[in-house]
């Protein structure tokens, strides 16, 4: 295999649309890069186009315009090539239930024309890694959904890709699984892995990925680094709740040097007092100690940020469904 | 045209170890074909004094070739509802994701689907010596019958492989269970052919089936007269070929189409 041009993008998507009968067009002009040694997380609701688009950089899927290259490779045209160069866990974890882990990690190593002894050697290893050394010899239909993820994360790098498709790779998981996948996403980017993940979960995004890309319907609305996303939205609000709305003039007053003051919104809480800043959290310390010099004593100062959910909420108009709470910082 | 015998033979070991841990097709396989052979043996021995009925050693020894064969179309079969269950479970999909010739998929599968078969057939034959069968043919005989058997096998998985991939369901492939049964029905496979009706007669020498069970029973009695073991092996080495060519085929038309 020629070595991979260190110039060219991991993953390169141009003008990519994906047509099914009926018309749906579930890839809608999708065009994207993802850089080696990134992870990019594509984030988006149920139907955005997330799979398809895993499918077609996989070449499970052919595009019905546009193209899409993996590691240097055209997907339809050098499909074995990008075979070779990518790993997948597809959202389904395709594995059968009655294969033991391990055997199905030798027959993936077969695919992958190791020869029996390192496909052996490879699947021991990779059990290792991924925590399943003990229930590796029993068959896959009693493992627990922590457990298939991470064989079936195990079984797309069984030969060592340099492109990593994971499609919600979490979805069902608890937080103790959720988190100790991450920690093995991250450690494989680490040792340089290019990784494309799908993911529904705000949080997983922003934990996660270098760049977040946000699909709905089938079109890119937006891409960046989590922060700069989230600075698109707006300033962190600093919200202080007066003790007495009489107050709540003076705490205006006081607070005006840290940032901008929003208006008392008519048919609001009178007693809360807004002020967009860019100084986050950071400004609670000074807001108290203004508040206090002019003697309004407040009931509680917190402050939040915008999250990628805001963020989302801007560029498609809804909300993505059981999205964390705004984060936020009491006092 | 470079074959991937590795891929090959991990995929054919796959398939074999999977039909041994799913009851579902297991018992089509070994059991469906010698409860039938017990039912038919024992109710309709007196079938052998009727005129026409070749001398062979015992009724059992004559329908044996049948049971092999009905186990042999049972094999492929099963193979084809074990390809639509892999598709429908996304499995066949991480077969796809991998750098593999897309013809290594489909020999896989049949390599399963041989194995299967020799398996079957030497436990066949085993199961019915105690109860008085016996192969004049010798081990000659016996090989040639497990080969028949095999390629037959794959000859009717191609077939099944085919639809498999065609459709893609399962429940459309389990549908077809009893098509089987008329193709073997439409065969010598327990009636010589002399005895068959006239239309089934007429239709039995159009069934690649009949040279291939007359030839066993041929090879199992060691008497040529009984069947031709050069026509069972090109009539199950032709269908082997033609279907195999046509599931290949319709992978790559799956493929194409999605
Ligand atoms: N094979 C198909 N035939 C027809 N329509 C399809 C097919 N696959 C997907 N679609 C449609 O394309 C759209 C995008 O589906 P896709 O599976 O890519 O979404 P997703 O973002 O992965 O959603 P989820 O979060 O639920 O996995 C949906 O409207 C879906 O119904
Ligand atoms: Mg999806």
């Amino acid at each position: 295999m020629p070595p991979l041009d260190a110039a060219a993008p991991a993953v390169e998507v141009r003008g990519l649309v994906r047509e099914f009968k009926g018309g749906i067009r579930a890839v809608d002009g999708l065009d994207l890069e993802v850089r080696g040694g990134e992870i990019y997380g594509f984030l988006g609701p149920n139907g955005a186009g997330k799979t398809t688009l895993v499918r077609i950089l996989t070449t499970l899927l052919r595009p019905t315009s546009g193209s899409a290259r993996v590691a240097g490779y055209d997907v339809v045209t050098d499909a074995d090539r990008v075979r070779r160069s990518i790993g997948v866990a597809l959202q389904e974890a395709a594995i059968d239930p009655l294969m033991t882990g391990r055997e199905l990690l030798r027959m993936q190593g077969a695919l992958h024309a190791l020869r029996g002894s390192e496909a052996k050697r490879r699947a021991s290893e990779l059990l290792d890694r991924v925590g399943l050394t003990t229930a590796g010899d029993r068959r896959v239909g009693g493992y627990s959904g922590g457990m298939r993820r991470r064989l079936d994360l195990a079984l797309a790098l069984v030969h060592r890709p340099d492109v990593l498709f994971l499609d919600e790779p979490t979805t069902g998981l608890d937080p103790t699984s959720r988190a100790a996948l991450w920690r093995e996403v991250r450690s494989l980017n680490d040792e340089g892995t290019t990784v494309f993940l799908t993911t529904q979960y705000l949080e997983e995004a922003e934990q996660l990925a270098d760049r977040v890309g946000i699909i709905a319907g089938g079109r890119l609305e937006a891409e960046g680094t989590p922060d700069v996303l989230k600075a698109r939205v707006g300033e962190p609000m600093l919200i202080v709740t007066v003790d007495d709305p009489a107050d709540a003039d003076a705490a205006r007053e006081a607070l005006r040097e840290l940032g901008r003051v929003e208006p008392c919104a008519p048919g609001g809480t009178p007693e809360r007092v807004v002020v967009r800043t860019v100084r986050g959290k950071e400004a609670i310390p000074p807001a108290i100690r203004a508040l206090d010099e002019r003697g309004v004593a407040v009931a509680s100062v917190e402050v939040e940020s915008p999250t990628l959910d805001d963020v989302f909420a801007a560029v498609t108009g809804s909300r993505l469904e059981g999205a964390a709470e705004p984060e936020s910082a009491a006092a | 045209m470079s074959l991937e015998p590795r891929v090959i033979a991990a995929l054919g070991r796959r398939a074999l170890s999977v039909q041994f841990r799913r009851a579902q097709l297991l018992m089509p396989t070994f059991v469906l074909p010698l409860m039938l052979l017990a039912v038919i043996a024992s109710g309709t021995s007196s079938a052998q004094d009727l005129e026409g009925f070749p001398a062979v050693g015992s009724y059992l020894s004559f329908v044996l070739p049948g049971t092999i064969i009905q186990g042999a179309l049972l094999a492929g079969l099963t193979s084809g509802i074990a390809l639509a269950s892999d598709i429908e479970s996304g499995f066949f999909d991480r077969l796809l994701a991998a750098p593999v010739r897309r013809v290594s998929l489909v020999l896989g599968r049949l390599a399963g689907t041989l194995g299967l078969s020799v398996l079957q057939t030497a436990f066949f034959l085993l199961v019915a010596l105690p109860f008085g069968a016996r192969y004049p043919g010798g081990v000659a005989g016996l090989a040639g019958t497990v080969v028949l058997a095999a390629v037959t096998a794959v000859g009717i998985g191609g077939i099944a492989a085919a639809i498999a991939l065609r459709t893609g369901s399962l429940s459309l492939m389990q549908s077809i269970f009893p098509f089987v049964f008329v193709l073997l029905f439409t065969a010598p496979a327990f009636f010589p052919r002399e005895l068959l009706t006239p239309v089934l007669a007429d239709l039995a020498v159009f069934n690649p089936l009949t040279y291939v069970v007359e030839a066993s029973r041929g090879l199992l009695a060691g008497d040529a007269e009984l069947g031709s073991p050069i026509a069972g092996l090109g009539a199950s080495l032709g269908l082997a070929i033609a279907t195999t060519a046509l599931a290949v085929f319709a992978l790559a038309e799956r493929l194409r189409t999605t």
